[in-house]
């Protein structure tokens, strides 16, 4: 890895360092006042390094900081739809919030959190990744309370209670892998290269799992995803739903040993995976507001990556980091423009901002030459031609279901108000880059040709689940408002439960304190510390009543 | 016996920065037309730069410096001796000091002519002085019975900062720290006394070599720590803080919260790592660490249910007390004590917890100015009012969350790895939790400040810019110590191996 | 022509006898006053007990250790400090506690 000053590593010093230093610019009166408009502008050094960095590093902070950068071809991919998406949605928030009151403190929690996530992809050292998780993950907290609604202070606590529970698992697990390491902070690949002979190892991957799991949104953790995701602004949505759950992906693909591949922990992934995919699209099904379905589908969606990453895992395959990025990428784009879609083509819109919905809408599910195809056809392999594949093949089906039902609640929704073209450019750029950009990486990512894609039996393959859920689809129109009503978050109602008996606790701990501080008994507690102390220095010195007697 | 230390031109440096703040306060009480503030414009600079000088002097010489009083060496002279731990504790008080100084100079400037009341400003810079020497006194000395002495100068100028306002609720909160703080004295000298009859030496580098782990000497040092404990407010001892804290004024309690409640702790460090002989076992080092335990999981969920923002922090202040606790059992095992994470982790949280504490005190003293009251109910609005305050203040509350970058955070990776690489998963799941309790006060502090309310209308003016920056810059040191390397400092273990 | 117990050991039990009463005292007594007196009784209990140290080293030889002297003269000093200034704030709280009444009667 060069350490040295190169192009390729200030673009990637810059991706993050660029809306830093516009957060940090906020500090001034004039800055401040434009820092809305500076918005588009932020994530263009991080298109940059995507488009002509790969490859690249740079060396912050040598020993024993080690803060390093360095850009892989998954991190590459990611980072540049991030930094498209970031950028796009900042246009669409220019105009979308210009009213909004408080836009000045949502550029600055949009800009932190952008700044945590565009640096996710690009760190390679074990410090600076928790940084960059942290910012991305706790600033996000900003957007999803934005709106300051009940709705929206709910969701946003219950998002940074998990979000810092999440952050707990993954300080264990990093302290756990770094233990052992001669540098204080070792780069993430030399860590996870010793992972399988860890003592710990099992420790280790479901602490690893679970903190990224709880980001991606895997059952039962997904239940502040439903709740956090469609009470945002509408840009801020499309950078949670496409960008943010995408903190978890990268994690466990730089996380995971696949080069040594591990049966057990990969087939728990895939199993975890799978019952998410199927379980977000039975309860998504019942949700009637847009946003709300759309958040159940990413769940879904990041169920099939989790699958992914864990049939990738099992067979121990190095190109998974690649292909699940592949994957996360069309989400990514779909999924962003698609909340973004629902800003302007909610209720009755016009037919050819319709038309464009279903296509991406449909895409998640697979449809034959839209991304979504594109990504189903290069994660195929991995699942090899048994019951796994099957499921994964009829997850589209689910997500064919799931996306009729939404496309069916968007046009039932309240009119969007008449947009501009400072909304739908936006919006168009990026449902357009989620194709181009697709087809364009596709033999990079797969390594396969373009040739096979349009292949009959390739289409065929896109299509039969579809078509399925397209059948499945007509009787669950029917059943309609006849579904029982399961509330957003779903399993989430059974934690709030939890909630009073927390109450308790912490009021259990307060009288217990008051008892404490009264004087006879915080008097008695200090004969009894230096009697219980007396004892445990003379065992410690081994010459207590057991060795006297 | 061991070879006569000479007095040089740098270990004058000790005396000076014991001796500064006293001479300090003979000015302000000798000097009546002198303005106390004055006194303290030109005292405090000065001490900073002694403090420096000692780090400076201790770092590039990679030894203690010691000084002997009057040529009189142990057992029956005193000795005064600086290594790497205690420089870093003297810079650490001066810049503190400095901060509260600066912060101070307004609030507490004597009014002019005959009519304002002069004795509020002239108790607070003395008292200040006093504190500041006593501390130097505690981070320098080296004899037992000496610490006593710091220790009471440090109590006694302490309760007469709690309860500088005069209010009837302050009075008796000073009684209760003054009364329990005797108590932990006696206990102290009680010890003293055990180990005196003992060894007949109390220079802790003399008794290094004597002590041994006999049932005296364990029950003199298990006294000695529950006395030290009491004045550290470590729980269950902490009934007098709380109200303490939060009534006096805020750089008082920054000073009070950083500095104050550290060295008593210094002092149990002293006697646990460079007194006590290694035991074979680490019982009681866990003992120490499970009250620290329940300092973090209580406390910090009594912070969280705390109406006022001062009783707030003082709460936290106890809880992250317990922090430093954990580090007994962590720096145990096969390595040198000061070449262990667990001692650097528990060092560093002792730093950052100062910087971070100090800055939240300020803040919370900008917020009641402004706003008249410290109830967090009634903070919404304030961000627009006060952003500098706020923004000081989340910062620090990333310190105290242990997120990243922060001192905190280092300090908590630490003793996470000491706490994984020991195998003692309890005390990695009590830093964890603990971690995430106090994520739950700050942001309820940070949520009622950032919420559209009526704070932003109400109240004083706000507070000039100058005092805003001296908390934000508080709060700035402890997310900067979030860029010190993750292993053992060189620093810390200076003067560590060879004891005088 | 040994005594029975030696002056030592006399004033040994003396010192604890007097450090419990003081440390019940501090503990248990509820008047902060009382607890004040308790506190002197501790502390005169451990004086004593340095006392005791310093005659002991006389075996050795010495008049009397020095050292215990010049403790138990410099504790003395610290113990009046600390007495004074809690008398000091007992006597502001018993001011600060009458005064809302004497202020009641200001009022026309």
């Amino acid at each position: 890895m060069s350490g040295s000053l190169n192009l390729a590593g200030l673009l990637l010093a810059a991706a993050p360092g660029l809306p830093l230093a516009l957060l940090a610019s906020a500090l001034w009166r004039g800055p401040r006042a434009r820092l809305m408009r500076l918005l588009p502008f932020a994530p263009l050094p991080a298109l940059l390094a995507a488009l002509l960095a790969p490859g690249g590093a740079l060396v912050l902070a040598p020993d024993p900081l080690r803060l390093t950068l360095a850009l892989d071809l998954p991190g590459a991919m990611l980072l540049g739809g991030a930094a498209l998406l970031w950028s796009l949605a900042g246009l669409y928030a220019a105009s979308y919030m210009a009213r909004d009151a408080r836009r000045t403190g949502f550029a600055a929690w949009w800009l932190a959190t952008m700044a945590g996530s565009l640096a996710l992809f690009l760190v390679a050292d074990l410090a600076s990744f928790y940084l960059a998780f942290s910012l991305a993950s706790l600033a996000a907290y900003g957007l999803v309370a934005h709106e300051r609604t009940p709705a929206a202070g709910r969701a946003a606590t219950l998002y940074m209670v998990l979000a810092l529970l999440g952050e707990a698992f993954l300080l264990l697990a990093f302290v756990m892998l770094a233990t052992g390491e001669a540098a204080g902070n070792p780069m993430i690949a030399e860590a996870v290269a010793r992972l399988p002979t860890s003592p710990w190892r099992g420790a280790i991957l479901t602490l690893l799992i679970l903190g990224f799991a709880l980001k991606m949104g895997l059952v039962p953790l997904h239940v502040w995803m439903p709740l956090a995701h469609p009470v945002a602004p509408m840009p801020a949505s499309a950078a949670l739903s496409g960008i943010i759950v995408k903190a978890g992906v990268i994690g466990l693909i730089r996380f995971l040993p696949f080069e040594a591949g591990l049966e057990t922990a990969g087939t728990v992934l895939v199993a975890l995976g799978l019952f998410t995919a199927f379980y977000a699209v039975a309860v998504g099904v019942t949700q009637h507001h847009p946003k709300v379905v759309l958040a159940y589908s990413t769940v879904s969606q990041m169920g099939v990556i989790a699958a992914v990453l864990g049939a990738g895992l099992a067979l121990g395959d190095t190109r998974t980091g690649t292909l699940a990025a592949y994957y996360a990428l069309h989400h990514l784009l779909v999924k962003g423009a698609l909340f973004l879609g629902v800003g302007v083509a909610a209720g009755r819109a016009l037919p050819w901002q319709r038309a464009i919905m279903a296509l991406l809408a449909l895409s998640l599910a697979g449809l034959p030459f839209t991304s979504g195809m594109l990504a189903k056809y290069a994660v195929k392999d991995l699942f090899g031609d048994g019951f796994a594949l099957l499921l994964v093949t009829l997850s589209a089906t689910g997500s064919t279901l799931l996306m009729l039902h939404f496309l069916r609640r968007l046009a039932r929704a309240p009119d969007a108000k008449p947009a501009g073209t400072a909304l739908l450019a936006p919006w168009l750029a990026v449902a357009a880059s989620s194709l181009v950009a697709l087809w364009v990486l596709f033999p990079v990512a797969s390594g396969a040709g373009y040739g096979a894609l349009i292949a009959p039996s390739a289409l065929w393959k896109a299509a039969w689940p579809m078509l399925l859920g397209a059948a499945l689809y007509l009787p669950l129109r029917r059943l309609g408002g006849r579904l029982p009503r399961i509330p957003e978050g779903d399993a989430v109602v059974l934690g709030e439960a939890l909630v009073p008996l927390a109450r308790q606790a912490s009021a259990g701990a307060e009288r217990l304190d008051e008892l404490i501080r009264r004087w006879p008994v915080a008097g008695a507690l200090l004969v009894l510390v230096i009697l219980l102390l007396g004892a445990a220095l003379q065992l410690s010195a081994g010459i207590g009543p057991l060795r006297a007697g | 016996m061991m070879p006569v230390p000479v007095n040089d031109a740098a270990s004058l440096l000790l005396v000076l920065a014991v001796l500064l703040p006293i001479l300090g306060l003979c000015a302000m009480l000798g000097l009546r037309g002198l303005h106390p503030e004055r006194v303290a414009r030109v005292a405090v600079p000065l001490g900073v730069a002694l403090a420096v000088a000692v780090l400076v002097e201790v770092w590039t010489g990679g030894q203690a410096l010691h000084y002997t009083l009057g040529d009189w060496e142990p057992p029956l002279g005193l000795r005064l001796r600086a290594d790497g731990l205690s420089a870093v504790m003297l810079v650490l008080s001066a810049v503190i000091i400095l901060a509260a100084a600066l912060f101070s100079q307004r609030q507490f400037r004597t009014p002019e002519g005959i009519a304002g009341d002069t004795r509020a400003p002239f108790t607070f810079w003395s008292m200040l002085m006093a504190m500041w020497s006593a501390l130097n006194l505690v981070f320098l000395g080296e004899d037992l019975f000496n610490f006593f002495v710091a220790l009471e100068l440090l109590t006694f100028s302490a309760v007469t900062l709690v309860c500088l306002d005069g209010r009837t609720a302050t009075l008796h909160a000073a009684l209760r720290y003054l009364l329990f703080a005797l108590l932990g004295s006696v206990l102290y000298l009680l010890g003293v006394a055990l180990i005196y009859g003992r060894y007949g030496v109390l220079d802790i580098g003399l008794l290094h070599e004597l002590v041994q782990a006999d049932p005296v000497t364990l029950a003199a040092v298990a006294m000695m720590t529950v006395g030290l404990m009491a004045k550290a407010s470590l729980f269950p001892l902490h009934l007098w803080l709380p109200p303490a804290h939060a009534g006096a004024p805020p750089a008082a309690s920054a000073v009070l919260s950083a500095l104050v409640v550290k060295a008593p702790f210094f002092l149990i460090l002293r006697l646990w790592f460079d007194l006590l002989p290694p035991l074979p076992s680490p019982l009681a080092g866990q003992l120490l660490a499970a009250l620290g335990a329940g300092a973090i999981l209580l406390c910090s969920l009594v912070a969280l249910r705390q109406a006022r923002l001062k009783l707030l922090i003082a709460y936290s202040t106890v809880a992250q007390i317990g922090y430093l606790f954990l580090m007994f059992p962590l720096a145990a095992g096969p390595l040198a004590f000061w070449e262990t994470i667990g001692w650097t982790g528990g060092v560093l949280q002792l730093v950052s917890h100062a910087f971070a504490k100090a800055a939240m005190f300020l803040a919370a003293g900008l917020i009641a100015e402004t706003l008249g009251h410290d109830r967090i109910g009634e903070f919404a609005g304030l961000a627009r009012r006060l952003p500098v305050a706020v923004a000081a203040f989340a910062l620090a509350g990333l310190s105290l969350m242990g997120l990243p970058p922060s001192g905190g955070f280092n300090a908590k990776l630490l003793l996470l790895s000491a706490a994984a690489a020991s195998g003692q998963w309890w005390i990695a799941a009590v830093i964890l939790a603990g971690g995430m309790l106090a994520a739950g006060y700050v942001f309820r502090v940070l949520g009622a400040a950032m919420a559209d309310g009526p704070a932003g209308e109400a109240g004083g003016p706000p507070s000039p810019l100058a005092r805003q920056l001296v908390v934000l810059a508080l709060a700035l040191v402890a997310v900067a110590l979030g860029f010190v390397p993750l292993q053992p400092f060189a620093l810390l273990g200076i003067g560590r191996e060879v004891l005088p | 022509m040994t005594p029975l117990v030696s002056a030592a050991t006399l004033f040994g039990l003396c010192a604890s006898g007097m450090v419990g009463i003081g440390l019940y005292g501090l503990i248990v007594l509820p008047d902060a006053l009382r607890k004040l007196l308790a506190f002197n009784i501790l502390g005169s209990g451990v004086f004593i007990l340095f006392g005791v140290i310093g005659r002991r080293g006389a075996a050795a030889g010495l008049d009397g250790d020095p050292v215990p002297q010049a403790i138990v003269i410099t504790g003395i000093v610290v113990a009046f400090s600390a007495t004074a200034l809690a008398a000091t704030l007992l006597l502001k709280i018993s001011d600060a506690e009458n005064e809302p009444e004497d202020g009641g009667k200001d009022e026309p």
